[in-house]
């Protein structure tokens, strides 16, 4: 064990701990797109009340974090490491309380209509989830070129929300308006899911070099 | 996002931005060897440092940092055994110069040390010493300097009701911002500081600290500290030594957030020394 073996541990822990948040969130998104699919409205419910549990994550991290600073006094990357964590357990936070939307949404909505819509919706959010699982391995291992693959990735999301709500609105009427927007605001959380795992591909460059790119 | 953002743009300037400053430099180091008999303390040092702000000077012991410093005003030159090679250039005057006399570099070049030297007499007269021995013998002129000079060192109001109190009275401290403003009194250009604060308690550290930034506006001032945070709190540059080179000297913020050597890195996350 080095010099601050003890605060090396506790940097490997935080980094663990967002890990492991990560695919909490991955696993609410997952079953979410499902329950769109396959509506339960049980377990629509008991996935709208686990919200709580992802947030109480988020903060026990941000309180780990914030007393790794008070204590260690961080520097350079060990400092990057530590706000690094911060940011990216609250773009993960805000994943799964998309992912809640999506579900409250398709609470709204009239079941067993719209396959083609929520077939598009499933589509666009395949390469979301893809991302989030690229984002949490490059985070893991810090590695720079999967962060930097992830805002290809993004543009595919982009083009096919942009068709998909194009073509949304061409099919909608006076008689479908509410089903169609409540189509349109989930395709929506599912694009801004794919910003957020930008967001967290960013975080990781800068965690690496300090240096701030651009990845959207 | 669909939308374009400019944000981050903005903060690649800023991070570019992030260059030395390009001030005037009060000392020039050009290629500093110096040996203490056959051991070789200080290898080819390449330095700017620039003037009225705060150069710090880190790393582990036997790093020849203290040498450095030392060696700044020519206190190195007292041990036989030291030999040097290159130069150092004290406002583009040589200061090895054979025709360039020590007690001129030093009266423009003051020194504070780990543990707090006060002469064994009154604050007065620790103050009114170095004066003196220039020539100034107007008490008036002598009560001035000394008010100026206690204020500069912020000591002023702790002890103008007693000032021909013993200085060995006064807390360790109150001590080593006596011996500051026994250094502001001679109204030299540079300060050099050696470890000032590592002989003091918390509290006294903070008035020191306190104490730098304000003096840095009057004062170009080189200090070397064992204290890493301290370097990150009171300085504009840093320079990082080790096993006598300067591995790393750049801006205080970016030796601190990204510095480019990894041995900078490991030294100032606490990884080494």
């Amino acid at each position: 064990m080095g010099v601050r073996g003890t605060y090396e541990q506790e940097l490997l822990q935080l980094k663990a701990d967002i890990f492991s948040m990560g695919e909490d969130v991955i696993a609410a998104f997952r079953q979410a797109l499902n329950l769109l699919n396959n509506p339960d409205e049980e377990e629509m419910n008991v996935l709208i009340e686990r919200d709580s549990d992802i947030n109480g994550i988020e903060l026990r991290i941000h309180d780990d974090a914030t007393m790794m600073i008070a204590r260690q006094q961080p520097v350079a990357t060990d400092l990057r490491t530590t706000i690094v964590a911060m940011k990216v357990s609250s773009d993960l936070e805000r994943v799964a309380d998309l992912a809640v939307d999506i579900v409250k949404a398709a609470k709204r909505m009239e079941q067993n209509s719209n396959e083609d819509e929520i077939k598009a919706i499933l589509e666009m959010a395949d390469v979301a989830e893809e991302m989030l699982r690229e984002a949490l391995t490059a985070y893991q291992n810090r590695d720079l070129m999967r962060a930097q693959r992830i805002a290809t990735l993004d543009d595919t999301v982009d083009q096919k929300y942009k068709h998909y709500i194009q073509s949304l609105f061409t099919l909608s009427d006076e008689t479908n308006a509410g089903q169609t927007t409540q189509l349109a605001f989930i395709g929506r959380y599912v694009e801004r899911i794919a910003d957020y795992a930008t967001n967290l591909a960013e975080w990781i460059v800068y965690e690496s070099n300090g240096k701030h790119f651009d990845l959207n | 996002m669909l939308a374009s953002q400019d944000k981050n743009t903005e903060y690649e300037e800023n991070t570019t931005t992030e260059t030395k400053k390009t001030g005037d430099s009060v000392y020039k180091v050009d290629q500093l060897n110096l040996w203490y008999g056959e051991d070789q303390a200080l290898k080819n040092i390449e330095l700017d440092i620039p003037e009225r702000e705060v150069t710090a000077i880190i790393g582990p012991s036997g790093c020849g940092k203290s040498t450095f410093i030392k060696t700044l005003n020519r206190l190195t030159e007292m041990i036989p055994s030291v030999k040097t090679s290159g130069g150092i250039y004290y406002r583009s005057q040589d200061i090895f110069d054979k025709k360039y006399k020590v007690e001129q570099l030093r009266t423009k070049v003051g020194m504070v040390f780990q543990n707090p030297n006060p002469f064994p007499k009154s604050i007065y007269e620790n103050i009114v010493y170095g004066p003196k021995i220039h020539g100034i013998k107007d008490k008036k002129v002598l009560d001035e300097i000394v008010e100026s000079s206690l204020k500069g060192a912020a000591l002023w109001e702790e002890v103008k009701d007693d000032l021909k109190r013993n200085a060995f009275g006064l807390s360790g401290g109150q001590q080593q911002r006596l011996c500051i403003a026994r250094c502001l009194a001679i109204e030299p250009d540079v300060l050099l500081m050696d470890e000032p604060t590592s002989a003091l308690d918390p509290i006294s550290t903070l008035k020191i600290e306190e104490l730098v930034q304000e003096l840095k506006k009057n004062y170009s001032i080189i200090i070397v500290t064992h204290n890493m945070q301290q370097a990150g709190r009171i300085s504009d540059n840093t320079a990082f030594f080790l096993n006598g080179e300067v591995v790393e000297y750049d801006r205080t913020d970016k030796i601190f957030s990204s510095p480019d050597d990894k041995r900078t890195e490991d030294y100032i996350s606490g990884r080494f020394g």
